[in-house]
């Protein structure tokens, strides 16, 4: 069973970090703009998020993977990591937006105060507190990518929940393919939450 | 009291003034500050005190007026208005401290990010400056393991980093329980002996009493009165002004708005 499922580990594992990675800097820019930007860029930041969390993901996946790659040459472990992260990405924007109203406008003021530029702010001063307010949300949606990231296996990237399936038809044993399946979910899950939370310790503020 | 007629003004004002959408808040402010001058700005809450100070340092722009920074016209379209910011430091009632470094980073990082200093002559410039306020010894601390007192100091050593050429200062003790007070005061003055020059809104009377060469009486956006502060405060000329005196002295940091029949909300 393991000689199966081991091999879609990797595959799951790679597809749901490039998934948040990208979703993470598309989140980070995007609350930025809606928090920051002028009613044209808000506009089309908000559009974004409203948009891409209205439509399933497995919609997104099959568009990306369809449609775009008929223009560029995508396989499908990158159509679906990038189809994940862009889904995600609306998400992040969210949770960077809220952490960055959290907080206090005085830190702005503070930082033009010294000479930084608005930009300058946001990078230095702003964005390094947001984050840290973020991380725990941020570890609620690292959950759902990861098991969002199983989606990607109707487009036939060979992850774990597709392994899972070869396995089940070879063995004719579904219960312990899948419940094995299941249980690397829960070890990955379990995993990637607790790197955070050392994150999370590592960089935590008082307030 | 500083001879003001044979230096030339680190800071002009002119004719400044300062609305948000139709409301004025400045009105037709004018005033010099001289090197190493040291004003105090005075007025019941709501009356323009914080707005005027943060249009001298350009976090708001002034609606119409002339402000000098030494020779350059800052107000003047195309000035790089962070250049202008980095020459005048700023301190603030709530501190502002960032609140993600420590205090060693929190003077540092002006100078790195801003200055491009190099991170090693940063960290010397700062910890001068964190002496010169009395924190050195806490330069690993963060903001939130730090008394008000404490913060205001770091939030002082700051702007100092920068080696502005005025230091603004908004109500800096207003914000702390009455005996911190004494070592922000205590900070303020010797930057004031060191010939520092300083804009301070503040209603600490005793301490306008002995650092200040001018009170600047504020009122409804406009400046009421102003003086040496021993004329100011035994003999004002403006009714107002022994008015909000009175107030002031019997107790109260600031009167509500509307104390003097006037209501600014
Ligand atoms: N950003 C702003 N937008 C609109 N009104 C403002 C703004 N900042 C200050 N005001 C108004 O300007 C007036 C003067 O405020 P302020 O300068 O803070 O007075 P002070 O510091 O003397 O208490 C107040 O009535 C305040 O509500
Ligand atoms: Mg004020």
């Amino acid at each position: 069973m393991l000689q199966f499922l081991l091999p879609g580990l990797g595959v799951t594992v790679s597809v749901t970090l490039i998934a948040l990675c990208l979703g993470g800097c598309i989140g980070a820019l995007m609350a930025v703009f809606r928090v920051y930007g002028n009613p044209v860029i808000k506009g089309l930041a908000a559009s974004y998020s409203v948009v891409v969390r209205a439509v399933p993901v497995v919609v997104i996946i099959f568009i990306l993977f369809f449609v775009i790659s008929a223009f560029i040459d995508l396989s499908p472990f990158m159509s679906g990591a990038i189809a994940l992260g862009f889904a995600s990405g609306a998400y992040q924007t969210e949770i960077f937006r809220g952490a960055i109203l959290s907080i206090p406008r005085g830190q702005m003021t503070a930082a033009r105060g010294i000479g930084m530029s608005r930009a300058k702010a946001i990078r230095c001063i702003i964005l390094p507190q947001a984050f840290r307010v973020a991380i725990p949300s941020l570890i609620n949606e690292v959950t759902l990518v990861l098991k969002d990231s199983s989606l990607v296996f109707v487009i036939g990237v060979p992850e774990l929940m597709r392994r899972a399936q070869y396995a089940s038809a070879s063995t004719m044993e579904p219960l312990l393919a899948f419940g094995t399946a299941a249980c690397f979910y829960i070890v990955l899950t379990l995993t990637l939450s607790k790197a955070l939370e050392a994150v999370e310790k590592r960089f935590a503020i008082q307030f | 009291m500083k001879d003001e007629t044979m230096t030339r003004p680190v800071l002009r004002i002119e004719n400044l003034c300062k609305s948000f959408g139709t409301t004025p808040v400045v009105t037709d402010v004018s005033f010099d500050v001289h090197p190493s001058e040291v004003i105090v700005i005075i007025g019941s809450s709501g009356t323009g005190k914080s707005t005027l100070l943060q249009c001298l340092n350009l976090l708001h722009l002034p609606t119409s007026g002339k402000i000098f920074l030494e020779d350059q016209e800052i107000t003047a379209p195309g000035v790089n208005q962070d250049r202008v910011r980095r020459q005048m430091g700023m301190v603030f009632q709530e501190f502002n401290l960032f609140n993600h470094l420590t205090v060693l980073g929190n003077v540092t990082v002006g100078m790195t990010r801003v200055l491009g200093m190099p991170v090693k002559d940063a960290e010397k410039k700062a910890m001068n400056e964190l002496e010169r306020v009395g924190m050195a010894d806490h330069r690993h601390k963060y903001p939130a393991q730090l008394s008000g007192g404490q913060k205001q100091r770091v939030g002082i050593a700051r702007a100092l980093g920068m080696s502005p050429k005025v230091m603004l200062f908004d109500e800096p003790t207003s914000a702390l329980d009455p005996e911190l007070t004494g070592e922000v005061l205590a900070v303020m003055q010797k930057l004031a002996a060191e010939g520092m020059t300083m804009i301070i809104v503040s209603h600490e009377m005793g301490f306008a009493r002995e650092a200040a060469d001018r009170v600047i009486f504020m009122e409804n956006g406009r400046i009421e009165e102003q003086g040496p502060p021993d004329r100011m405060f035994t003999r004002p000329e403006s009714e107002r002004t022994r008015k909000f005196l009175s107030i002031i002295t019997t107790g109260k940091a600031e009167p509500p708005s509307g104390s003097l029949g006037q209501d600014t909300l």
